[in-house]
Order: structure tokens, then sequence, then C-alpha cells
């Protein structure tokens, strides 16, 4: 079933020229333009006033401490992820919707005060403040926090990606493995894993995303020590705020250079996921089963 | 005793959905677990398998009680109504699959494995499809696949949840006598669910009739359908006439009916409920032996049948009648006639578990 030039298309050919444009301009108004923007004003004074922005010795820093920022925090939330999700998608246990509104939690509230929560508890004037001091920790304004504050920001994705997933597929598969004599770590790997490996790398994917390009919540518990505690969208902040335009247009431009990367894998992701599916669909049952007797 | 169970319970919440039940199954025999859908069937099955625990009771496989074993340790095959192929592996990986997870010291070799799917696979006449994904497969195949995988493990008891439930009527005709024909093969003790009673007379050794929760009668096919226990048999196995009346001092009177009921002998009177199929009443002319009066509402040949429907004199309802057309011809029971109804057969319950 083709939708190409179908007969049910009733909308007038006016009203689609008029709807497909309006869509247009607006996605090149308000996403291209800014993104050409950005890639003009990286490269205003040249290529090589580009590269030196890019391995200036504070700007290679918030590189390394993003991609810290990101090594730690996506296998983390992978695996809770994983984890939150069978529980709450295979199993019935009380408190179950509590769970699920918990894992909504960092979606609902603002960034800033994702932030604030560490600040309170780990600061000098916070909880656990004194006794950390003492023991000569430090967490906030430090590597620490940025990771805290980056876990809890991107904590719902992998899981809220898997749960409709997992809910989908229901238990029988996993049942069926258990009475076959295999036990929880084979059922995981060979039956639940394989059938869940699309929606789990997407989750990821959006999950890396956001880890980094977090700006809100790690803008608060960082202290802005530059060469330090600056991750990549906090140093863009800080070059822009010196006027120092053509060196953070140029920072900026990683950031939306990993945008377009997340864009490109995720199609990708979502067309192999949907490749499989037509896939399946596609593949006719033999008409018969006349071969029975 | 390949399966027993004793005093089962289970509860879902405050809903008892086992009570008490006691059974046991006879190796190599195939028994049918027959009910409407919410008798609990199901939840038994799941409990022998070990998918679900009771909250009290035993399960004892081969003697040996395995209520507090693990479902990977009780050796069962399980076969699921919705198939539950792994859906990302072709079919020799499913068949596989149970034979692959074993710990390395018990795992046989790759050929022998490669081997052993094959035999499988051609004893469920299905070995042009190993290459295949079971989405690949219509739904026969798919159920056949699933049954083979179980049978890998070569399992002490095989289990099948509602195996045909989930096929068109043509496929799970032919399916149901292939698995007659299977396990005559294997001879491997195996119990299924069905909430089909034609299924359950067809292929099972044995039938087990619950509801509610609570076995009503365990017999042979013939047993259950010629001598049901209870009224609820008698209504689940297949569209019955019910004829209100009374037991007293050991006779029981059904319309004009005076017949002796030995079951009932022992001095409990009070209303009572005669039950018969469409088959077991013969019309007459005359009023001799005969429930009542009727009259013919309408009248339909269906294959070697007549099929009637008559309406009982004094207002007490309809009664469906089926008669052999090479002794009744249809030119002699015009509708409107009046004729009598003449129980060949007659079981009498009394009322109050006439449910």
């Amino acid at each position: 079933m083709s939708s190409k030039h179908s007969l049910v298309l009733t909308e007038a050919p006016w009203l689609r020229v008029v709807l497909i444009t309006l869509t247009l301009t607006f996605v090149a108004l308000f996403l291209l333009l800014p993104l050409a923007a950005v890639i003009t004003e990286a490269l205003r004074n040249g290529v090589e006033a580009y590269w030196e922005a890019i391995v200036e010795p504070d700007a290679l820093a918030a590189i390394r401490l993003t991609l810290t920022a990101a090594a730690i925090a996506v296998p983390l939330n992978l695996v809770f992820g994983v984890c939150a999700a069978w529980a709450i998608a295979k199993h019935d246990f009380r408190g179950k919707n509590l769970l699920v509104t918990l894992i909504d939690l960092p979606f609902a509230v603002s960034p800033v005060i994702s932030g604030l929560i560490y600040v309170l508890m780990f600061g000098m004037q916070g909880w656990l403040g004194p006794w950390l001091a003492e023991h000569d920790i430090k967490i906030v304004f430090a590597v620490p926090g940025i990771v805290l504050a980056t876990i809890f920001v991107t904590f719902p994705f992998v899981a809220r990606e898997l749960i409709p997933v997992m809910q989908e597929q229901g238990t029988e598969e996993e049942e069926a493995a258990l009475t076959l004599g295999a036990n929880g770590w084979q059922t995981f790997w060979r039956v639940t894993l394989p059938n869940i490996k699309w929606g789990l790398l997407y989750g990821v994917i959006l999950c890396n995303a956001r880890a980094m390009g977090e700006f809100g919540a790690v803008s608060v518990v960082s202290g802005h020590i530059r060469g330090q505690t600056n991750t990549l969208p906090l140093h863009v902040e800080i070059l822009y705020n010196e006027y120092n335009f053509v060196a953070a247009f140029a920072t900026a431009s990683l950031l939306a250079l990993l945008a377009l990367v997340t864009l490109a894998v995720k199609s990708f992701v979502e067309w192999r996921a949907a490749q499989q599916a037509a896939a399946a669909r596609n593949a006719e049952p033999p008409a018969s089963v006349g071969s029975l007797a | 005793m390949s399966i027993e169970i004793r005093n089962v319970n289970k509860y879902f919440g405050t809903y008892h959905a086992l009570r008490d039940v006691n059974l046991e199954f006879a190796s190599g025999e195939l028994t049918a677990l027959l009910g409407p859908s919410g008798c609990g069937k199901t939840s038994l099955l799941r409990i022998i398998a070990g998918l679900e625990q009771p909250d009290s009771g035993q399960v004892l496989l081969h003697g040996e009680d395995s209520t507090d074993r693990h479902v990977r340790e009780r050796r069962v095959g399980f076969v699921f109504q919705h198939y539950a192929l792994f859906r990302h592996m072709t079919v020799a990986e499913n068949v596989a699959f149970g034979l692959t997870v074993k710990p390395r010291s018990q795992r046989p070799s790759k050929q022998a494995i490669r081997k052993k799917v094959m035999e499988l696979l051609d004893l469920v006449q299905l070995g042009f499809v190993a290459d295949r994904y079971p989405n690949q497969l219509s739904g026969g195949q798919r159920q056949r696949i699933a049954l083979a995988r179980a049978l890998a493990v070569e399992p002490k008891v095989l289990l099948l949840d509602e195996p045909f439930g989930a096929l068109d009527a043509s496929v799970r005709k032919e399916l149901r006598r292939w698995l007659r024909r299977l396990h005559d093969e294997i001879h491997v003790t195996s119990v299924f669910v069905t909430h089909d009673q034609e299924e359950a007379m067809e292929v099972a050794d044995r039938v087990v009739v619950m509801n509610k929760g609570v076995v009503e009668q365990v017999g042979t096919p013939d047993e259950i359908y010629d001598n049901p226990a209870t009224p609820f048999v008698s209504r689940f196995l297949g569209s019955v006439n019910l004829f209100h009346g009374r037991i007293h001092n050991g006779w029981a009177h059904i319309g004009d009916l005076r017949q002796e009921a030995p079951a009932h002998a022992n001095g409990s009177s009070g209303p009572a409920v005669a039950f018969l199929r469409p088959h077991e009443i013969d019309l007459s002319d005359q009023p001799e032996g005969s429930i009542g009066a009727a009259t013919i509402t309408s009248i339909r040949i269906v294959g070697p049948l007549l099929r009637l429907e008559l309406e009982r004199e004094g207002g007490e309802g309809l009664v469906e009648v089926e008669l052999p057309r090479e002794r009744y011809d249809a030119r002699t029971l015009p509708i409107g006639r009046k004729v009598y109804i003449r129980p060949r057969q007659m079981r009498v319950f009394v009322e109050k578990n006439a449910s």
C-alpha cells in the first residue's frame, strides 16, 4: 500500500503547497539559519583562528571534561535504565507507579534545580558539606559534581525508551527460555537483550546527546573554573561573555557537529529498526499448511 | 504417577483461583485440562511447570517433591498459546536453544546439536524451514516449532497451554489430530489446557473438567460425556435440556414422569433438575413414559440429523431434540404437531448444586 499519489489524499494542491512552504520556511528560519550563523561566525577570521580556538588548552580541557562526564554518565544510565525497565515491564510490585513517576522526575524539574539539589547536599552550607570538607573530598565545584549532575539529568532517557518496548514484548519469551533450562543471565543476554537492542541504542544516543549538551544543571555545580570544571557548553558561555565571538562560535560548532552526528546515527538506527520490522512483515508465511499430513 | 498435585491452593489477590486441587497424571498419558476461561486451568499448568508458585500444597514430578524447584530444574517442556518463539533466532537456533544453554560439561557438541535439531524438525515435519525466522512461518508451523523446541531438552513432562487457541478452525483440527499421532509416537506424559470440549474429547486419553478453581470430574472422554458427575459438566460438554422437578424418597418426579433415583435414595428430598442431551430424547404419540407434551415449533435437517425445537405445554420453555433421519421422517413431524417427550437416558441432580 504505497501512499504515493494515493487517491485518499483529499487536500487541495494549493493547501499542500502552503503547508509545505510554511514548514520549510519555519525550519529554515529557526533551525538552519542559526546553524549557518554558528558556522559563519566561527570561520569569520579564517580556518586558522577557528583551529586555534579549538586546540587552545582550556578548550581541550573542556572537551576532555565533557567526554569524561558522558563516558561515566551514559554507561551508568544504560545499566540503570535496563534494570529499571526490566523491573517495571516484567514484574509487578508495590510502588511500581511511584518508581515510574520518579524516573520522570529529571524531565519534570528545571535543570537548574537539579544542579541546586547537589549544591544543597554537598556544598559547604549543605547537609554533607562540612563532613566532606573534613575529609577533603570535593564534589561541588569539581568534576564529581558535574558527573553527578549529568547523571541526574540524563537519568530517564534509556529507561523511558525501553519500558514501552519491553512491556509490548511481554514475558513469554523469557519464560520459554527458563523452561528450556536457561539461567537468568543466559535469558537476559540471549533473549531479552537482542529483542530490545534498537530501543536501547536509541535511548543511549539520546542520553549521550543530552549528557554532552547539558548546560543548566552543570552550570550550577561547576563553579566555572577554566581548564578544570568547564564543560563545552559552559566554555562557550564564558567565551561569549568575554566577547570572544570567534572562539565561542568555534566551540559551539563542535556541539552543533555533535548534534548532527547524533541525528545521523539516530536516523540510521531508526532506519535499520524499521527495515527489520518491514522485513518481518513482508516475509509472507508460506500460503498453506498443507505439508501437515 | 508422573505428576501429582496435592492440596494445591492459589490466590491472586483475594481471588481464590485454585481450591484444594488434588490430581494425578499417569505416565505416558495425554490429559486435557478442560474448563471455561478463568476456571484456573492455566494457573494449574503454570504451577506444574514452576512458572507460578502455589500458595499451599505440593507438586510432585515422578514421585519427587518439586514444589520448591526452579522452573529450569524441573525438566518440563512448555508450549505457549502464542508460541513464544525467540523472534531474532532462526528456527534451528530456536530448537537448539535448550541444548546450547546447558553447562559446558553437559552440552552436546555442535554436530550433535545440529543432528538433534534436524531430527526434531523432521519429527514435526518442518525440516525445510530450519533457516527461516519465526515471523516467516504460519501459525500452525510456529506452534509445531515451539513443540520441537520444547522436546529438544527431552522433558519428563510436556505441558501445553491452549496450544491451538491462536489458530484458525481448520488448522486447529488438523493440528490436534497431528498432536494425537505425535503423542502416540513419543509417549511423553503430556497435559494440555483447553476450553474447547471437542478438542479435549478428540485428543485426550483423560479429561479433567475444572470450574471456578475446583476439579469437577476426571475421566476418559466417554465416561465424562456419558456420566457427567455434576450439572456443570453436563452443561459444559455440549447443549443440554433442563427439566425441573422434585426428588422424594428415592424417586425423581420430572414433569409427568416418575423414575427411580437410587443415587438419592437416602431420604433427601427437594427440588431437582434433570439434564437431557438433544439426542437422548425420543418423540412419541403416547403419553406413557414421557415427561410431558410439547408442540413442534421448528424443524431443520442437518446432515444425518433432524434438529427440532419444541415448546413445552404450560409454558415451561423450549426443548432441543436431535433425531436420526433413518428412524424419523420429517414429513410426519410437521410444525404445530403435539408430541410427547420420552427420555432414553436422564441424569437427575438435586437442585441446590444445579448451578
